[in-house]
């Protein structure tokens, strides 16, 4: 499990080496599309890697595009007072949920790379590590129903954040800021947690 | 590299009902001083309690920070919530001028990180040096990814200090019948916790304290009945030194030289358990040659944690 662990780490940080598709902070299908070309197109690249690569793309898009809103009232700044907290969260919300108005459900987590994540994912939930990582997962569930599986959609406030099981982590690509991996029931959530948004999911990614 | 070895010593028996609420730490001029508080997010009367226990506590043992492991704010998090769950009922200690250093639990939201009362200065993990000879690192226990062990092991090898005190939310080892022992993080943290000599960590998650026998070399304590109880949650297990479960409770710690002294005290103001650590020796980089330290058995508990016995 530990060299699985590794050589995915390993073999994310050479698909990470790919040049970037652009510096535009918007999500655009060209851009996007001309990610992909930079390496899905490259022979002597393998699938799984031209999967992690292109998601990669993808996600330092969102992380550039959230850099990009997170300015001026939606700026996340040290303050005394709770309330600017409350405030620059929801106009970063606002921002990004306007500026990705259009996204869909996949638009991340690409129907290429999501059985590549599930195959990721299941050996870290099977044997003794997969019990110890399930219990994690249990114990600190929102209650069931209260998180909404769509894109742009907020993560309820009332809800604990589950607990990422620490060696399912190490398995998952590594992911820029503010974005984090979030396992709900046996659905994997990208979560935006400076704006608290739904980025994008896979619904069943554990099967075990 | 350094790797300092931890020595346990009981200092006191368990104090009888006359001397429970004498301050049982040296209180020396110059020490470190502080109170380690858990899972303090829900208001209430045990949050009141240990809030107003703290404040007069302060007033014989002048700790001028405070760390937090965790449930910092339960529920929601509005301005609202803030001022309810945390700025009031530790009113008096803010007033004092106690800093209050925050790690985040599964019940934290990140946006916690940018207030100011939390000195988390925008970051879920951290570190702060608050005297010569003394540091602390905040962990996020949530989320142990490749990014967070390279910061901790750079930062714990770059400090220099002789003291490596590190809080995080997740009990490393715990007997609690609810959650256990985070056996996931440990395994990815205690490494690194080794490698460089951490002395001390302080955790929660479980609503109850337990004070650890120390594993590897390094002392661990869980504090996380400070707003919240668990009553029989606490199943004695051979990693329990002493155990409470039917009382909130906080800490007050003081360092002094090599020396780190504890006192928990519960919400009526009564000592649960006392003790100090002793650091001793230079232990090498490998840590299979730690020496494990000396636990003194401790007296019985005044409680016997754990659910009554079914009949």
């Amino acid at each position: 499990m530990q060299v699985n662990r590794w050589l995915t780490i390993a073999l994310f940080s050479s698909a990470c080496a790919a040049p970037a598709a652009t510096e535009t902070p918007t999500l655009t299908d060209v851009a996007l599309q001309e990610g992909g070309k930079k390496t899905s197109t490259d022979p002597a690249v393998n699938a799984h890697a031209a999967a992690l690569a292109e998601f990669k793309v993808r996600v330092d898009a969102y992380a550039d595009l959230h850099a990009k809103l997170a300015k001026g009232t939606a700026k996340l700044a040290q303050t005394e007072d709770p309330a600017k907290i409350s405030a620059a969260k929801a106009a970063l919300a606002a921002k990004i949920q306007a500026a990705r108005a259009g996204a869909k459900h996949g638009e991340i987590f690409t129907p290429a790379v999501r059985p590549v994540f599930k195959r990721l994912l299941a050996p870290e939930l099977k044997g003794e590590d997969g019990r110890d990582a399930k219990a994690v997962l249990k114990d600190d569930a929102p209650a069931p129903g209260t998180v909404p599986f769509k894109v742009n959609a907020k993560y309820p406030e009332n809800q604990p954040l589950p607990t990422v099981p620490a060696n399912v982590l190490l398995t998952l690509p590594p992911l820029p800021a503010p974005l984090e991996y979030r396992i709900v029931g046996q659905h994997l959530l990208l979560l935006d947690t400076a704006a608290d948004l739904i980025v994008d999911y896979i619904l069943n990614a554990i099967t075990t | 590299m350094r790797r300092a070895h931890v020595i346990i010593a009981l200092l006191l028996a368990l104090p009888p009902a006359a001397a429970a609420q004498e301050l049982r730490l040296p209180n020396k001029e110059g020490s470190t001083k502080f109170a380690v508080i858990g899972d303090t997010g829900q208001p209430g009367p045990g949050q009141t309690a240990i809030a107003e226990q703290m404040a007069a506590w302060r007033k014989r043992f002048a700790f001028p920070f405070a760390l937090m492991v965790g449930d910092n704010l339960y529920g929601s998090e509005s301005a609202r919530d803030y001022q309810k769950k945390f700025a009031d009922p530790y009113k008096a200690l803010l007033d004092g001028g106690v800093k209050f250093y925050a790690a985040l639990g599964n019940h934290d939201d990140a946006g916690q990180t940018q207030y100011k009362a939390f000195n988390m200065n925008g970051q879920k993990y951290y570190t702060f040096k608050p005297q010569n000879g003394v540091r602390f690192f905040a962990i996020d226990s949530n989320y142990v990814d490749q990014k967070q062990l390279e910061w901790l092991d750079t930062e714990l090898a770059a400090s220099g200090s002789d003291w490596k005190i590190v809080f995080f939310h997740h009990p490393l080892y715990s007997s609690g019948a609810t959650h256990g022992s985070a056996d996931l993080q440990r395994e990815l943290l205690e490494p690194v916790l080794l490698k460089h000599g951490v002395n001390v960590a302080f955790t929660g998650h479980e609503h109850f304290y337990e004070r650890i026998k120390p594993q590897k070399g390094v002392a661990y304590f869980i504090i996380g009945s400070s707003s919240k109880l668990r009553t029989g949650d606490l199943r004695k297990s051979p990693l329990t030194v002493y155990g409470n479960d039917s009382d909130y409770a906080f800490m007050l710690v003081e360092i002094a030289g090599d020396e780190l002294y504890f006192q928990t005290i519960s919400d009526k103001g009564t000592t649960l358990d006392t003790g100090s650590i002793k650091r001793a020796g230079d232990v090498g980089p490998n840590q299979n040659v730690t020496t494990q330290p000396v636990v003194p058995q401790a007296k019985p508990s005044p409680v016997q944690p754990g659910p009554p016995k079914p009949k």
